[in-house]
């Protein structure tokens, strides 16, 4: 025995798994915790939801963000959000775990889903999404071939409700701030991608590499899930109002109970929120630095256990992101290579 | 949840889980509560975290996953550390105790001293990297250089030199 095998040694449990399995059922059954939905989550799947959610996280804090300083809006629609620059915004667990989500606020409609899917070939990813698609010119060794994913083009329409406010926050036993009369009822109009994604998975890996890096759910890397390394870009999103009274939605929505006084802060410091585009840092598990990329200011993102890392920027109107278990280096030359 | 909705998600109030799901677990639980156990040395703690990792699993992935037992086992070492890690800082005692319940001498004085030396180890390997720590936990809990790198995203050529530093670091730790 080693002398380490001796030290973590430990004392043979006594393992009854049809006990610990019905401790489970009973736990399901109380908490009502659903499974996963039928159908989803091959891996590559997981890394769309991943950057899809990131890009939903990030445009409903822009949502937040710049209705805020919008004002005098009439019966008329008006683009309120069409970013133009990235700015890192650092948000604790507490902001994620305790923020009520923004369908508490009203009915999130989609007149085009967000709908993932894998096509064939960059051709295809060009042809499909509208956009040039640009390819890393160097890359770091030991990757596979990438496999592509595209985005269409999604529009939903957000209808706020006081009512709905009211039941959501009964239900997680708080008080929420009154929803003014011309808030509810209001409407926004959300425009996003299209967007394309290629994974590259580590050519001389097993095939779950690309599931794993995966870790615990507390405490978790934001990279888990991810393939070695992702390429990503797509049209920012947008969003027009029908007219709402944005000073209003500013002190409405900032004085949620979920809305911690920093995060209030960081967002209120935001110069011109109407062309800014906020990127959602997970303090507690990532860092992030301003980089010049592509001779643009972009964000560089590293997770605090040092495994992986991201670089977000922004260019001729199209949003760019590299992210993978890789070093910030080599995640910046990648960024630099794209062409 | 309605229990039509239930019927449709394939389960039954308080009766049982999709199968692929319980296959599953029949399959890997006594895998998952080995590594956690390696980590928090207390083996009513390591089954609350396996229920947890399971639980975890169960709300985000589907059991028939081709990556299901790697991602297992990786949560397993995380959500263990994180567990050791949250014990460690409650306090010596805590930890001690914790690891007291898990002895089998039965000389009480030999019993305390055993748990005593249980937790510095245990607070060297929380001490350690979350990658460092989690190939050790996977490493001493029988898993091959092919299950360690497919859990932790990792070569497989290159989890000997990682393994050989990881222990390097732990012994350092432990001396410390």
């Amino acid at each position: 025995m080693s002398d380490i095998e001796e030290m973590l040694s430990v004392s043979e449990p006594k393992i009854d798994t049809e006990r610990a399995l019905a401790r489970l059922r009973a736990r399901v059954d109380a908490e009502r915790i659903a499974p996963v939905s039928r159908g989803a989550s091959a891996p590559r799947r997981v890394a769309v939801n991943i950057w899809v959610r990131g890009l939903a996280a990030a445009a409903t804090i822009a949502l937040v963000a710049t209705l805020f300083t919008v004002s005098g809006l009439a019966e008329t629609i008006l683009t309120i959000f069409e970013p133009k620059q990235l700015v890192a915004v650092p948000i604790t667990s507490t902001d994620l775990g305790s923020a009520a989500s923004f369908g508490a606020y009203g009915t999130l409609t989609w007149t085009e889903q967000p709908k993932p899917y894998d096509v064939p070939d960059i051709r295809t990813a060009a042809r499909e999404s509208g956009m040039t698609v640009l390819t890393p010119g160097n890359l770091p060794p030991g990757v596979s071939a990438p496999r592509y994913g595209v985005m269409p083009k999604t529009t939903a329409t957000f209808t706020f409700s006081a009512a709905k406010t009211t039941q959501a926050a009964a239900a997680q036993k708080r008080t929420p701030p009154p929803m003014p009369a011309n808030i509810d009822g209001s409407k926004l109009f959300i425009t996003g991608g299209p967007a394309v994604v290629a994974f590259y998975t580590d050519a001389t890996a097993t095939g779950a590499t690309s599931a794993s890096g995966a870790t615990g759910p507390s405490g978790a890397s934001p990279f888990s899930g991810m393939p070695r390394l992702i390429v990503a870009q797509g049209k920012p999103p947008v969003v027009q109002s029908d007219g709402v009274t944005v000073d209003q939605l500013q002190s409405y929505l900032l004085a949620q109970p979920g809305i911690s006084p920093q995060l209030a802060a960081q967002i209120r410091a935001i110069k011109d929120p109407s062309s800014t585009l906020p990127v959602p840092i997970p303090v507690d598990m990532a860092t992030s630095k301003k980089v010049t990329v592509q001779g643009v200011e972009g964000i560089f993102v590293g997770d605090s256990t040092g495994l992986g890392s991201a670089v977000i920027w922004q260019k001729d109107g199209i949003v760019y992101g590299v992210a993978g278990t890789l070093t910030e280096q080599q995640v910046l030359a990648v960024a630099n290579s794209l062409h | 949840m309605e229990v039509a909705e239930r019927m449709r998600l394939g389960t039954v109030p308080g009766q049982s889980l999709p199968p692929a799901f319980e296959d599953l677990f029949r399959r890997e639980y006594a895998r998952v509560v080995a590594i956690a156990h390696r980590v928090v040395a207390d083996a009513d703690e390591a089954e609350d975290v396996a229920q947890d990792v399971f639980v975890s699993f169960y709300r985000k992935h589907p059991a028939e996953a081709h990556y299901a037992a790697p991602w297992l086992y990786a949560a397993a070492a995380h959500t263990a550390l994180n567990a050791l890690r949250t014990r460690e800082r409650r306090g010596k005692r805590d930890a001690v105790e914790a690891l007291r319940r898990d002895t089998q001498v039965p000389d009480p004085a030999q019993a305390a001293e055993t748990a005593e030396t249980a937790s510095e180890v245990r607070a060297a390997l929380g001490r350690l990297p979350d990658r460092s720590a989690a190939l050790l936990a996977l490493r001493y809990s029988g898993l091959s250089y092919e299950e360690i790198a497919a859990a932790l995203g990792l070569r497989q050529s290159s989890i000997g030199t990682l393994l050989r530093r990881a222990e390097d670091a732990f012994r350092k730790e432990v001396t410390k």
